[in-house]
């Protein structure tokens, strides 16, 4: 039997060990607590250090974009301007934010620009990174060249909420750029106008061609007139001719008058052998005054090329001078121009001007293209180095060869018109 | 001798047609070429007349042409007809046996005096041609005695002195003679000079 103080000894003992496991629990109850007591107020610091780190961080970009020299700014999709910094405000002749900011940017650019300007948001706004040039009117009416590198900003669903532009003014280097162009199109016309001084000769023949036949058809008229030998409708056929060479003459001279016409270039579709046969007909004499041979070998299914005629018949001409002038030493049988046209790639016509003089050497070949390098004693070197911004600025590349055995090769390449390229486009997909 | 004929060598066809239109008006012939190598091939060197020649032409031009001809012993005499500057050709042309030049534009009636005296002179190269044949056929009629007896004669050598230095008889002298003057078309011994004179320059 269990006695009462065996019970009570028994209850004592059940309670202080009951006891001993409620305050073990407890200590640890505490200690949790106490560590997430810790915890929190360490969460709490990292969240001001971060909260911190953001603020000085935004600090910094802050001062960043602020002191930029470049003008930097935010646009919503509609253009207005969200955000700009000081280079930006000075950029467009804003002297505070509120004229800015707020307002649409289409104010500061030039009418004819806001198409192409929307065009370009509405692409980077659909997620492209772009750049464009385009014409600005300040807000003082200042007109400037802007360029601007403009990308999209996203926000944390990937939302593209802004574009962030940085933009410079290019006005100085677009002025010198159309100042290079300007000089260079006047040299180009000077280059012609010294050119069609030596090619008078052939000119003068050209035109005394139409007019000795005006003059024979015209003198035998009369003289059959007076000879009472005629009736007036046999005078038509002969009146006729008369009137088709005055135009033929009238066709000549307005040629010449292109030739040394100073203007932009006008591209247009050209069938490139027929500025060839231009210029051999202006050229041919005084090749053969040298010696030498004309031999053309052109391809007569080429595509039209995208052109400016005068522009290639002087790259051309510059070429045969050239390559007449290379081989006023060769020997006479061996004096031959060979002007070869031919279709390499499927819109790429080249057109190869060879001679059968000594060639170039290796050590000089690189130059041959640089401005004032000429190997004749009374040239200035400004033939090639023409002729190569010209072919560039058609898109083209002239390049120099030399034969192992001798004889010079210039080629250079222009591209196809578009409307022959669609031409093509439209076989192909013919076949589909 | 058949009617003389104007040959008009231009690689400008309508060049070339007008010209025929204003040369026509004298009544003359004309044929068009519209280069240096269809004349060529087309030409026939008995028909009497000139050449009116372009200078200028793409391929062969007129002054290869004129060599052409030279070197083929083809005689036709050559008008050239040459543009502005052309004058430094227009003398070569000239130094190698052209007829002429005329220089564009020029005048209608210049050129037309010039195809004719072209012409005339061509009539008289071709005349004195002719003249040459003939005589150069009548020496080769005589025997090699005939030869040297007018050779002897025309020295002014007497019957009795060629009998001598041929060792013939006066008589055979004699009648060699009569038979080199027969032979020859002479009616003197003058004419007998004269054409053997002509013979030897020639030669």
């Amino acid at each position: 039997m269990i006695s009462a103080n065996e019970v009570m000894g028994y209850g004592l003992f059940a309670l202080a060990g009951m006891l001993t496991v409620a305050l073990v629990l407890l200590a640890v109850v505490l200690r949790r607590l106490r560590g997430a007591q810790r915890q929190a107020r360490d969460r709490e610091a990292e969240h001001q250090a971060v909260l911190d780190r953001l603020q000085e961080n935004e600090y910094r970009l802050r001062a960043i974009i602020e002191s930029e020299p470049e003008c930097v700014k935010l646009q919503a999709e509609d253009g207005t301007v969200l955000e700009i910094n000081p280079a930006g405000l000075r950029l467009v002749d804003a002297d505070k934010l509120e004229d800015v900011v707020g307002k649409k940017i289409y104010c500061v650019v030039a009418p004819e620009y806001v198409d192409f300007y929307r065009e370009n948001m509405r692409r980077v706004f659909s997620g492209e990174s772009v750049v464009y040039e385009f014409k600005a009117i300040t807000l003082r009416g200042r007109v400037a060249w802007m360029e601007t590198h403009g990308v999209p900003l996203r926000d944390a669903r990937g939302t593209i909420y802004a574009l962030l532009g940085i933009t410079r003014d290019i006005t100085e280097h677009k002025n010198a750029e159309e100042q290079a162009r300007r000089h260079q199109t006047e040299l180009a016309r000077v280059a012609r106008l010294s050119t069609m001084g030596e090619m008078a000769t052939g000119i003068a023949h050209e035109l005394n061609q139409p007019l000795s036949a005006i003059a024979n058809f015209a003198r035998g008229c009369i003289r059959r007139l007076h000879a009472d030998g005629m009736t007036p409708g046999e005078l038509i056929e002969p009146l006729e001719e008369v009137c088709e060479q005055a135009e033929r003459a009238g066709e000549i001279l307005r040629h010449v008058r292109d030739f040394v016409r100073k203007s932009e270039l006008q591209m247009k579709p050209l069938d490139i052998n027929q500025i060839v046969r231009t210029v051999v007909k202006f050229t041919e004499h005084e090749a053969r005054q040298q010696g030498a041979f004309v031999r053309l070998d052109l391809d007569a299914g080429l595509p039209r090329v995208q052109a400016d005629a005068i522009m290639i018949e002087q790259v051309i001409c510059n070429l045969v001078r050239n390559a007449v002038e290379a081989m006023a030493d060769a020997q006479w049988s061996r004096r031959q121009v060979t002007i070869l046209t031919r279709l390499i790639g499927g819109d790429v016509v080249e057109i190869e001007v060879g001679d059968s003089g000594p060639g170039i050497e290796a050590t000089i070949i690189d130059q041959v293209f640089d401005q004032f390098f000429t190997t004749k004693p009374e040239g200035v070197g400004m033939g090639l180095s023409i002729s190569r911004s010209i072919v560039e600025s058609h898109g083209g590349r002239i390049r120099a060869e030399s034969g192992r055995k001798g004889g010079a090769t210039f080629r250079f390449t222009l591209q196809a018109s578009d409307q022959q390229a669609s031409g093509h486009e439209r076989a192909d997909s013919l076949h589909c | 001798m058949s009617e003389p004929t104007v040959f008009i060598v231009d690689d400008d066809e309508v060049v070339a047609r007008s010209l025929r239109w204003l040369i026509e008006t004298v009544k003359l012939k004309v044929e068009t070429f519209s280069s240096a190598q269809r004349f060529l091939d087309g030409y026939d060197s008995s028909k009497p007349g000139c050449l009116v020649l372009d200078v200028r032409m793409p391929g062969m031009s007129g002054l290869d042409l004129q060599e052409r001809l030279a070197a083929q012993r083809i005689h036709v005499p050559i008008i050239f007809i040459t543009g502005h500057g052309d004058v430094q050709m227009a003398v070569r042309a000239v130094q190698s046996g052209a007829f002429d030049f005329v220089e564009k534009p020029f005048n209608d009636q210049d050129l037309l005096d010039r195809i004719q005296k072209a012409i005339v002179f061509d009539a008289g190269q071709r005349g004195k041609n002719m003249q040459r044949v003939q005589l150069r056929s009548l020496f080769a009629s005589l025997t090699p005695r005939e030869r040297e007896v007018l050779d002897l004669v025309v020295e002014g050598m007497s019957n009795k002195a060629i009998a001598n230095s041929l060792g013939l008889s006066a008589k055979t002298v004699e009648v060699h003679r009569a038979k080199v003057m027969e032979k020859m078309h002479a009616r003197s011994v003058a004419d007998l000079v004269k054409m053997a004179m002509q013979n030897q320059v020639e030669q």
